[in-house]
């Protein structure tokens, strides 16, 4: 009983002897936090040169820390994977079937828009080259929704670049280091992205809300979306090529339609960071425009009241 | 497991590894926050790791967690996860200087109650949090991710309080 009167004292001790400096300090640490929001809200570019440093400089400890996580994930899986080995190969089998009856629709059809275009005398999107990366840091929740990725300047990535997967579209590049890059999910609060839903050609906005599954904005108050309607890019602005898939509708819902989108992202590992030779569309607050603009752009419906 | 029992223990210890474990622990747990975790949904309700770490040090040993390492850490975290600058240091040195008012009330409680301190100053902290950066956005964000996320994190806490509670035995003993 004595130990713990002690140890009560000891503790009232220790919390009279704290300095009368930290007194001053805690409270100058939080005004300077306080600031640090106020400025980083006034002026984007201010810390924006300091996160890109930081990044790059932390990407060589992400990168290593983020492989064991990723290694027990991908044992995990590999075990599932065996026990389900023969369902899937059933699975896949069939899938296979219907993928080549679609392989020969889609040579007829690619053979035929070729020599439409030619009769057209179409104007030939610019080719793509594309970096694939890794995803070292995620910070997801509900403040942010964005990811960090293993390549940066010195492997030809720029900022407003599109993300996609094989699945569809993920996102685009907002802030670019030498070896570090940080790529803004379509889900994301800040992002908006032009779009069309597919059977009735409607444009919309695209507009993340921080939630796993973005809503559709500015839709015309006629249109009569059914859920299952897919979703593609439109291709307005400039940012993203048309016709990149994004998800399909889901009308069921109250206020505006949501999407639940192709690529799971929240599953993300490698994602293809691909120039269309479109970047440079973005306002810019960091750097000049890259000198890849193609074409002009008269609608730049990203929203860059932050990035 | 009486952790609540060390909460008095505040003898000086003298080894440079021992004081540099509060500290050590909280950078590590501010990188584990940053891992990509393919979980479904987990991108949703992220437990907020840095927040148990900065909570269960603050009660057990306050005087290794120096506010100057706390205010690097949290902008250093603000920083790589890309959130405002400065919510993540506002965060953690208020929650700081409440739990360390509160203090003498945890001496010699059991866990439970410790917990359940935690689960009072991860619910504020987090509708704190989520204020703030409505406010920062002009608009409110959806409430449900920092529910959940505040649900996990409460109920992850022992788990981690318990790992570094056995840090901390090994590391700096019972004081």
């Amino acid at each position: 009983m004595a130990g713990l009167a002690d140890e009560v004292i000891v503790l009232r001790l220790t919390a009279l002897r704290r300095p009368s400096a930290q007194r001053i300090v805690v409270p100058l640490l939080v005004l300077a936090s306080g600031l640090m929001i106020i400025l980083g809200k006034i002026d984007q570019v201010l810390f924006e040169s300091l996160r890109v440093s930081v990044t790059d400089a932390a990407e060589p400890l992400l990168d290593v820390l983020s492989r064991p996580v990723s290694s027990i994930e991908n044992l995990g899986d590999r075990i599932k994977d065996m026990a389900n080995t023969y369902q899937d190969n059933l699975r896949l089998q069939a899938e296979n079937r219907r993928l080549l009856l679609w392989q020969r629709t889609a040579l007829t059809l690619a053979s035929e828009n070729a020599q439409l275009r030619e009769l057209l005398k179409l104007t030939p999107e610019g080719s793509a080259s594309f970096v694939t990366a890794r995803v070292i840091a995620n910070s997801g929740g509900a403040y942010v929704r964005n990811l960090l990725m293993n390549a940066g300047s010195q492997d030809g990535v720029a900022r407003g670049q599109a993300a996609i997967t094989g699945d569809g579209l993920v996102g685009r590049i907002y802030e670019v280091g030498t070896r570090s890059a940080r790529l803004l999910l379509i889900t994301d609060l800040n992002s908006r992205v032009p779009v069309v839903v597919e059977p009735s050609r409607q444009r919309a906005i695209l507009a993340g809300d921080n939630s796993d599954r973005p809503c559709l904005l500015y839709l015309d108050p006629a249109a009569a979306l059914k859920s299952g309607d897919r979703v593609v890019t439109s291709g307005e602005g400039g940012i993203f090529p048309p016709g990149l898939p994004v998800g399909v509708v889901d009308a069921d819902v109250r206020g505006p339609p949501r999407i639940d989108t192709y690529v799971r992202l929240s599953q993300l590992e490698y994602v293809r960071i691909v120039d269309y030779g479109l970047a440079g569309e973005l306002p810019n607050p960091v750097t000049a425009g890259s000198s890849t603009i193609r074409r002009a752009a008269p609608i730049t419906a990203v929203k860059s009241n932050r990035y | 497991m009486p952790l609540g029992r060390q909460t008095a223990s505040a003898a000086p210890v003298d080894s440079i590894a021992a004081r540099m474990t509060p500290t050590v622990t909280t950078i590590l747990a501010a990188l584990l926050a940053l891992q990509p975790v393919r979980l479904a949904g987990y991108a949703a309700l992220p437990p907020s790791i840095l927040l148990m770490a900065v909570y269960h040090w603050t009660i057990y040993r306050p005087d290794l967690l120096p506010v100057l390492a706390l205010f690097a850490i949290g902008v250093a975290y603000d920083l790589l996860s890309g959130r405002p600058i400065g919510a993540t240091p506002l965060l953690l040195l208020l929650l700081r200087a409440a739990v360390l008012r509160c203090r003498p009330w945890f001496i010699n409680r059991s866990f439970l109650f410790v917990w359940s301190g935690f689960a009072l100053f991860t619910v504020v902290a987090i509708a704190g949090s989520w204020a703030l950066l409505s406010a920062l956005a002009v608009q409110f964000v959806g409430l449900d991710g920092s529910v959940f996320g505040a649900a996990l994190t409460i109920s992850l806490f022992p788990v981690l309080s318990f790992l570094l509670g056995r840090v901390q035995r090994v590391m700096i003993g019972l004081g």
